[in-house]
């Protein structure tokens, strides 16, 4: 996922403002329609991303020197 | 006294002690024995010193390092406890000694009161204050976890995790997690994940076991390391209902290793329930808001109304504005045509041609009274001669005809008047003279 991607909190965070704000009905009819818009984008991305996620495992290992590294864990599981 | 004779064999104090050493090894060996711990000294060396008594004796005794530091509670004066020593002589001091190389607590296990002894002293220090526990991420992009590579717990935790919410990255810091040194394998795990995973939870765990098998998470270190640690920590233990010491410093606990994934993690189901809420709620706040613009729209176009009908108004307005204006000027105009009027009256009044009008209105004036006066002397001349006639008429015989009475002539009205009634005979013809006409009869009879 790239980095300028908002964060899947922070996404559902904004999402769930979104329909807050809207819901009130407080907002001009031209930004509803920029809220709804944008909302609909991250209800898009915040699925798609639930959907895709697969689990990354990683062992955290001392090496002979004693040093510590990260490494994908060989999985043994099924 | 020294007798005579074959002289008794004077031994060296050192040979002496040997001997009484010697003796004490054969003869007493290593033996249990129970007694109270007082005068318990624990100086740098790492060696206890203190003496074992009961109520009538004491006797010195030593635990060396090597033998103290396997010892999970911690002895204190007037401990109860059972102890695995050998009795020797400190040659030194010459001085009978007891070498502890076990110590047990009397009455309760040696784990539950080391655990009781360091829940005890943690609780005093605060560790398991509430105030010290750190809320769980929501939204965890990694979870660390301590425990052993291979094992129930981690295939546990791992497949919550894989089904819950697989966005997350797994560390695994694999850890011995029991046996000796596993506590401070655990410790060690928990700061080397704080240091170098940036995780943002900490699973640290086994699966159930013995109290044996889970000492490990009762050892101080791993409380310590606990409690140091940046990231908030799960503890997770086994199956047992016993708590371990992990448990109380943790941030968060949870019964067994499934339960503590569960717990670090939202459910990707849930969320994407919530996700799929949010955008019905989305739809249905936008169809919502663009309804009440509508009506907004249409509320406002009815009160805006048909232009034709308003320039129609308009013209009436204008119209009306007009004719009012009119009325105003006319009536101004009006105003000042009096008020013209007025003055020219009061200029020609007030001029040589009004003076000139008023001298002749004057003539006039005297003329008219002369002519009035004329007139009403001819008036009153002439109603003194009427009354004057109707004074001489009253004196006239007709006068008395307009009184009821009537002349009778012979006759006709050319006839003589008759004044007696002798001078007619009946069947005679008379008229009968009124004031204003006249009649005939006859005569019928007389008398007289």
């Amino acid at each position: 996922m790239a980095d300028a991607a908002p964060r899947f909190e922070e996404a559902l965070a904004e999402l769930e403002g979104l329909v807050q704000r809207l819901e009130k009905g407080e907002l001009p009819l031209e930004e509803s329609l920029v809220a709804f818009e944008r909302g609909v984008n991250l209800v898009r991305l915040l699925t798609q991303r639930l959907a895709d996620v697969e689990q990354r495992v990683e062992v955290l290992l001392k090496t002979e020197a004693g040093k510590l590294i990260r490494r994908p864990l060989e999985d043994e599981e099924q | 006294m020294l007798r005579a004779g074959r002289a008794p064999r004077v031994l060296s104090v050192t040979e002496l002690a040997l001997m009484l050493r010697s003796a004490l090894e054969t003869g007493v060996g290593t033996v249990w024995v129970g007694g109270e711990i007082s005068n318990l000294k624990r100086p740098a060396s790492g060696h206890l010193y203190f003496t074992l008594k009961d109520k009538q004796t004491q006797l010195a005794a030593v635990m060396f390092r090597s033998a103290a530091q396997v010892l999970v509670f911690q002895p204190t004066d007037g401990m109860d406890v059972v102890v695995r020593a050998r009795a020797d002589v400190y040659p030194a001091r010459g001085s009978l000694q007891l070498y502890v190389e076990a110590m047990e607590p009397r009455g309760l296990g040696a784990l539950t009161l080391a655990y009781e002894q360091l829940k005890a002293k943690l609780l005093a220090e605060g560790l398991f204050a509430d105030e010290r526990k750190r809320p769980l991420p929501r939204w965890p992009r990694a979870v660390g976890i301590v425990t052993a590579l291979h094992g129930a717990a981690i295939h546990d935790i791992r497949t919550v995790l894989r089904r819950r919410w697989p966005a997350a990255t797994v560390v695994v810091r694999p850890v011995r997690v029991q046996g000796r040194g596993a506590a401070s394998e655990i410790a060690a795990g928990i700061a080397d994940l704080n240091r170098l995973a940036d995780v943002d939870v900490l699973i640290v765990g086994r699966g159930g076991g013995s109290l044996e098998d889970l000492w490990a998470f009762n050892e101080e270190v791993v409380a310590q390391a606990i409690a140091a640690s940046t990231v908030p920590v799960v503890s997770a233990v086994g199956h047992e209902v016993d708590i371990t010491i992990a448990d109380f410093v943790a941030d968060a606990r949870a019964p067994t290793p499934t339960a503590a994934a569960s717990l670090v993690v939202p459910d990707a189901a849930e969320v994407a329930d919530g996700v799929a809420r949010a955008d019905a709620a989305l739809r249905r706040a936008l169809a919502r808001r663009v309804s009440t613009a509508r009506e907004r729209l249409v509320a406002l176009d009815r009160r805006l109304g048909d232009p034709a009908r308003r320039v129609r108004d308009l013209t009436l307005r204008v119209d009306e504005l007009g004719s009012r204006a009119h009325r105003a000027v006319a009536r101004r105009l009006a105003w000042d045509g009096r008020e013209l009027a007025a003055l020219g009256a009061r200029l020609e009044r007030a001029g040589p041609i009004a003076r000139l009008a008023s001298a002749r209105g004057q003539l006039e004036a005297a003329a008219g009274r002369l002519r009035f006066a004329a007139a009403m002397r001819v008036r009153h001349t002439r109603a003194a001669l009427e009354r004057t006639a109707a004074q001489l008429d009253a004196l006239s015989p007709l006068a008395c005809l307009e009184r009821g009475y009537a002349i009778v002539r012979r006759g006709d009205a050319a006839g003589a008047v008759v004044t007696d009634a002798a001078v007619l005979r009946p069947g005679d013809a008379v008229a009968l003279v009124f004031a204003r006409s006249r009649a005939r009869a006859r005569v019928e009879d007389t008398e007289g």
